[in-house]
């Protein structure tokens, strides 16, 4: 009888401790920015260059192909079903609230989560167990500096860069279904950028920077977090990714009740 | 008076439970042979303090470093070469930036200065013909070496070897371990090599100073 509320509560519990040792990770993080000397510097931003090549640019044809098929259902449906109430103008609002601000973030966060999260989360947890990570200390070289630092820079960038382009493609292509269903170029941008507000650039930005975080960050931790056998690289691959997208939604949620 | 480059006082091994207490004096090369069993994998790992031993101290150039605070601890690794066992190469950059990471990371040298000395360091190891490869396509030797001239980018004091031998022929062997010692000074060889791992060819043995042997619980030098 008391089984699934012990169960429930051990779930509960698990969930805390995780995000406490997360939260503990990403202060430590933070920690070792000071320290990172000059020529450790240069270092770091050449990993973080390689990974924004990766992350951001090598994903931008999937997030034009999602950005654009998106856009179209939406606006060509939207414009279908309010132009017959005679109230076309909302196409704006739906435009930036809908897209903009809720499902671009979120798609392209989830994009880069599935894309190159798995891919963090695996190298850092193949690093672990191939000794690299204890060859780096020995070194003198930390971890959280030539690993952590520049992957969560590169996330936070890339996932700011991949909203941008996101939005910009689907406005786009929320022009072509407009156009399709007989409204004019003109009319449409106007409706559009009438309905963007200030309130909505920095919500878009602030999801950025935090969405930024979360695909960097999860990987990373639960790459680290592994002991070294060969048999957690996939766990811990495939815990970061669930985390990261569990993780994604729930600030999502977060930003809509409380922002 | 000269400091110790090494000291282990009355370290705990795991898996065995063996007490170790042994000196690694300044132009001297000290090896530690045992089975895996014998817990003498974890020597190297307490010597950098990159793990903590159950009992016991270890003492660096006079230093207790599973003491100080991480960051000091990472500076202070940097006066050490350390050759972790299965070399510990970073995959994704090629043999020559492996060697040279060290340098980039942790030296203030300009980027020509460090291209110049990797120049030497790489011929000093024979692998400038391979230094473009990325350590899964070089072969076992390669990468040994390779790993060499990174614990040796600082031209340490001390150099720690964890498994140095394992796999390769004696020649290759021996060159590494005369590559490790530095060349002979007045005193002995120029720097302090600790070597730990399961065997040491018979016949590198001659080169090598001070050797224990883990067996049985027990340290014992080999005579």
């Amino acid at each position: 009888m008391t089984a699934p509320v012990a169960a429930l509560g051990g779930e509960v519990a698990r969930a805390v401790a995780w995000v406490g040792a997360l939260a503990r990770f990403f202060v430590e993080t933070l920690r070792a920015v000071p320290w990172l000397t000059r020529a450790g510097r240069r270092v770091a931003a050449q990993v973080l260059l390689r990974q924004v090549w990766f992350t951001a640019l090598q994903a931008i044809p999937l997030l034009v192909v999602l950005a654009s098929i998106l856009s179209f259902l939406v606006i060509s449906q939207a414009t279908r079903e309010l132009g017959r109430l005679g109230a076309t103008e909302l196409i704006g609002r739906l435009m930036v609230v809908v897209i903009v601000r809720e499902l671009g973030p979120l798609l392209t966060a989830l994009t880069v989560a599935g894309r190159s999260g798995t891919a963090i989360a695996t190298e850092l947890a193949t690093n672990k167990v191939m000794g690299e990570l204890n060859a780096l200390r020995g070194m003198g070289i930390d971890p959280l500096h030539y690993h952590v630092l520049p992957r969560l820079g590169a996330a936070i960038i890339s996932v700011f860069g991949l909203i941008v382009v996101f939005d910009l493609v689907a406005i786009f292509a929320g022009h072509v279904a407009a156009s399709s269903a007989g409204m004019t170029g003109g009319r449409y941008y106007d409706i559009v950028l009438q309905s963007l507000t200030i309130r909505d650039v920095w919500l878009t930005a602030a999801k950025g920077l935090i969405f930024g975080i979360i695909v960097g960050m999860i990987p990373c931790f639960h790459g680290l977090a592994i002991r070294g056998r060969p048999t957690d690289v996939p766990i811990a691959s495939s815990q970061a990714v669930v985390a990261s997208i569990l993780t994604i939604f729930v600030c999502s949620g977060l930003f809509v009740v409380f922002l | 008076m000269t400091t110790l480059p090494l000291r282990f006082a009355d370290v705990i091994l795991p898996k065995s439970g063996t007490r170790v207490s042994l000196e690694v004096p300044e132009h001297r090369t000290v090896s530690v042979q045992g089975a895996e069993e014998s817990g003498v994998d974890a020597l190297p790992s307490y010597a950098l303090a990159l793990t903590r031993p159950s009992a016991g101290q270890v003492f660096l150039f006079g230093e207790e470093i599973a003491m100080l605070p991480e960051r000091a601890a990472l500076a202070f690794r940097r006066r050490v070469g350390y050759l972790p066992a299965g070399d510990g190469l970073l995959q994704n950059l090629t043999l020559s930036s492996n060697v040279a990471l060290p340098l980039r990371f942790g030296s203030d040298l300009s980027e020509r200065e460090i291209r110049g000395r990797l120049q030497i360091m790489l011929a000093m190891v024979r692998i400038a013909d391979a230094a473009s490869l990325r350590p899964a396509d070089a072969t076992d030797e390669q990468r040994r070496r390779t790993a060499l001239a990174r614990a040796l980018a600082f031209d340490p004091q001390l150099l720690i070897l964890a498994d140095p031998f394992d796999g390769l022929t004696v020649r290759a062997a021996a060159e590494l371990l005369e590559i490790a010692r530095g060349g002979e000074s007045g005193a002995g060889a120029r720097r302090a090599v600790f070597v730990t791992g399961q065997s040491v060819p018979a016949r590198i043995e001659p080169r090598v100073d001070l050797r224990y042997r883990l067996a049985n619980g027990e340290l014992t030098i080999d005579t």
